[in-house]
């Protein structure tokens, strides 16, 4: 009687594990085998709150399944962190699997994936794509002059300010900073809070200082380093004496997103950097201090001409190893030209399209209208090839400088090497 | 026990009944590790093997200035942690090994901490110490004091946070220890005369002497490969990047499979190191233990 019975489990748990492993392995071989006939499920491979049933790319997933019954879309969920998403569709394409047929691609890897020969180039549709598209946007789908994605969402840092203590937002970082002291001491409050921990938010952070002041990294096609010594000491100084002289708000050198919308929300501070998603948190939120007394402004730069912002976002490439190229590349196409699709980002969640007519529509909507002024000027961090290395290392020569532990003339300099070593 | 008629002695039978155990282990456990000190003989460019390097990645890593500053960390840590978890374990294994009421209820309260997952224990004491929401200043009046955006207090805080997961942990360990030591011991010793502190330093403490080898084998050798304390807590800011936190990088974060194998064989060949001093003190103890009795 015992034997059975244990054979009986032993076998149970056997078939549970085969039936758990199976449909994944036949979803991935079905789409090949209907790909001969023009058909079949194509695969989606993108992360994030949106990508969960309910968000938002599940609904332009849907949209297109019903528009195309042949070549359904299905999502294939990845995780919440940038960085594990990157690890999850790196393991696949490092081995050739034909599993994804889309990548949703964070702005930042197209250098990577294109050299590795992972993806499908787009040259062919680049005039219909580059009409459409924010040249921001566009230009993070290039590498090498090439196009290898197609925009599908943007993403720009805004300064968020308290009504009830700033009358008008500052155009400048020197009268932020004036602000921040006077507004914030008489409401005994802290100033600018942002992302300074030593992590990727950093670099963004100080980039947009450094491209604020009129420096660049890379020229476009990323041969040459023009990386300018003076303009990035002025930076990193700022940055320093803001968190020597109390303009950045306690706190700020470990701060991520999630920590300096807790301070913000919580009225701890005057200024805010983060990005659009914070906006519809704290107007939900209506026990916050803030709630009812905020607004956002384009971020300041030196001089106080115009504005200049860190791009974020994603883009949908296709995968070199797709059984079904051709439907794939129709969707990546559709996703980035089509209106609806692109209006649904902005109307039912607060995902920036890359579309510029959807801001011309949404002019009343407040983050739209304000990201409709920023997002011609805004820049991507450079879709290098090694991003990941170069970001680790300015962290490591800018965040000690930043916080007064190096030299500025050093560290600026550590950069210099650091670029150069990139692409030499 | 008798010979059987196999022909095979009581001590071979034993070799091929843990032949399978030793078999699977040397799979899950070494091969892993030979399979790393392979990697880290060769030359990566990002995910690509480009060619056969020798022993170049450990000149590099030997030669790299973040490599020492990290086991500076590291060693720093582990010295600090550890001694601060030996004494407080002890105090809770002695507090524990009493007989009072609510025994019971104290031993549950002081195990609580170590049942907490570690990564969520770290990200518990980031709010507490970080400003915002900034518990730990606000319940000592502190105002805005940024524990862990400045060097020196950004370590305290990380080791304060492993002393409160891992104390209860020793106190366990010293607790099984304590109660193998006949009461008789101490009580002839309290008929002698000795006083509290001779009892515990003369009789208590060398009888220990095994169970306290054990404890802090456990704990230098986690210790010394900690990692989500600091990842999630600092993140490797402030002069806290562990030399785990630094394998990681290397091989996630921005691969290169041969520098960070390399990285890796050297923290694995620091802790084997250590390691095998403590087996060796604990071998010695065990042995006099043993001679004793017989």
């Amino acid at each position: 009687m015992r034997m059975p019975t244990r054979l009986l489990v032993a076998g149970g748990t056997f078939a549970l594990i085969m039936a758990a492993c199976t449909p994944s392995g036949d979803d991935g071989d079905g789409g090949g085998d209907g790909a001969s006939g023009g058909g079949g499920e194509l695969v989606w491979a993108i992360g994030g709150a949106e990508a969960q049933p309910g968000g938002v790319h599940q609904q332009v997933a849907e949209l297109w399944s019903e528009q195309n019954p042949d070549n359904p879309i299905r999502i294939e969920l990845l995780p919440e962190a940038a960085d594990q998403q990157r690890e999850q569709q790196a393991l696949e394409l490092q081995s050739e699997g034909s599993t994804f047929d889309v990548l949703g691609m964070d702005v930042i890897w197209t250098g990577e994936y294109a050299e590795n020969g992972w993806l499908e180039s787009l040259e062919d549709v680049r005039g219909e794509i580059e009409e459409v598209s924010i040249p921001g946007a566009f230009e993070s789908a290039t590498w090498g002059g090439e196009l290898w994605a197609a925009p599908y969402n943007t993403n720009a840092g805004l300064l968020y300010y308290r009504t009830d203590l700033v009358d008008t937002p500052p155009t400048t970082w020197d009268q932020l900073c004036q602000t921040a002291a006077s507004a914030g001491a008489s409401a005994g409050v802290g100033g600018l809070i942002g992302q300074g921990a030593q992590y990727e938010g950093f670099v963004v952070n100080w980039l947009e200082y450094y491209w604020s002041a009129g420096g660049e990294l890379f020229n476009d096609d990323q041969s040459e380093v023009l990386f300018d010594t003076e303009i990035a000491a002025r930076a990193t100084q700022f940055m320093a004496d803001a968190i020597a002289d109390g303009c950045y708000a306690p706190g700020y050198n470990t701060a991520q997103e999630e920590e300096a919308r807790n301070e913000f929300q919580q009225g701890g501070t005057v200024f805010m950097r983060n990005w659009p998603y914070v906006y519809s948190l704290i107007e939900e939120d209506t026990a916050s201090p803030a709630n009812g007394n905020f607004a956002i402004a384009p971020l300041p730069t030196f001089e106080g001409e115009g504005t200049i912002s860190a791009l974020g976002g994603f883009n949908n490439a296709v995968s070199a190893f797709s059984d079904n190229a051709d439907a794939a590349r129709d969707f990546v196409v559709w996703a980035a030209t089509n209106e609806e699709v692109q209006t649904m980002l902005a109307t039912e969640s607060s995902v920036p399209p890359t579309m510029a007519s959807v801001y011309d529509d949404l002019a009343d909507d407040p983050v739209m209208s304000v990201l409709g002024q920023i997002l011609p000027d805004a820049k991507p961090r450079p879709p290098a090839p090694s991003w990941n290395e170069i970001s680790v290392e300015l962290q490591r020569a800018l965040f000690p400088a930043v916080n007064g532990q190096a030299d500025v003339e050093e560290a600026v300099e550590q950069v210099r090497t650091v670029l150069e070593d990139a692409i030499g | 026990m008798t010979q059987r008629g196999s022909g095979l002695s009581e001590r071979a039978l034993a070799r091929v009944f843990v032949a399978p155990s030793l078999l699977l282990m040397a799979l899950v456990a070494l091969f892993p590790v030979l399979y790393a000190v392979g990697l880290s003989l060769f030359e990566y460019s990002r995910r690509r093997r480009e060619s056969f390097a020798g022993l170049s990645n450990y000149t590099e890593a030997l030669g790299d200035d973040r490599f020492w500053s990290a086991l500076w960390f590291t060693l720093v840590f582990t010295v600090t942690s550890v001694a601060a978890e030996f004494v407080i374990g002890l105090g809770f294994a002695l507090l524990m090994n009493q007989a009072f009421r609510g025994r019971g209820l104290t031993r549950a309260a002081i195990l609580i901490p170590w049942v907490i997952p570690t990564v969520i224990a770290a990200q518990m004491w980031f709010f507490m110490f970080n400003v915002t929401p900034g518990f730990i200043n606000s319940v000592f009046g502190l105002g805005d004091f940024s524990w862990l955006g400045q060097p020196g207090w950004a370590t305290f805080a990380i080791v304060f946070a492993d002393v409160w997961k891992t104390a209860p942990f020793v106190a366990l360990l010293l607790l099984a220890g304590l109660q193998t030591i006949p009461s008789e011991l101490t009580e002839s010793a309290l008929v002698d005369g000795a006083g509290r502190w001779q009892r515990l330093w003369y009789v208590t403490l060398p009888l220990l002497r095994p169970a306290i080898l054990v404890a802090l084998l456990f704990r230098t050798v986690d210790a010394l490969r900690v990692y989500d304390l600091v990842a999630v807590m600092t993140g490797g800011a402030f002069d806290t990047e562990s030399l785990s936190v630094l394998v990681q990088q290397y091989v996630v974060r921005t691969p290169d499979p041969g520098y960070g194998s390399a990285l890796s064989t050297l923290t694995f060949i620091l802790i084997l190191g250590i390691g095998l001093v403590f087996v060796r003190l604990l071998g010695r103890d065990l042995a006099i233990g043993r001679g004793e009795t017989r």
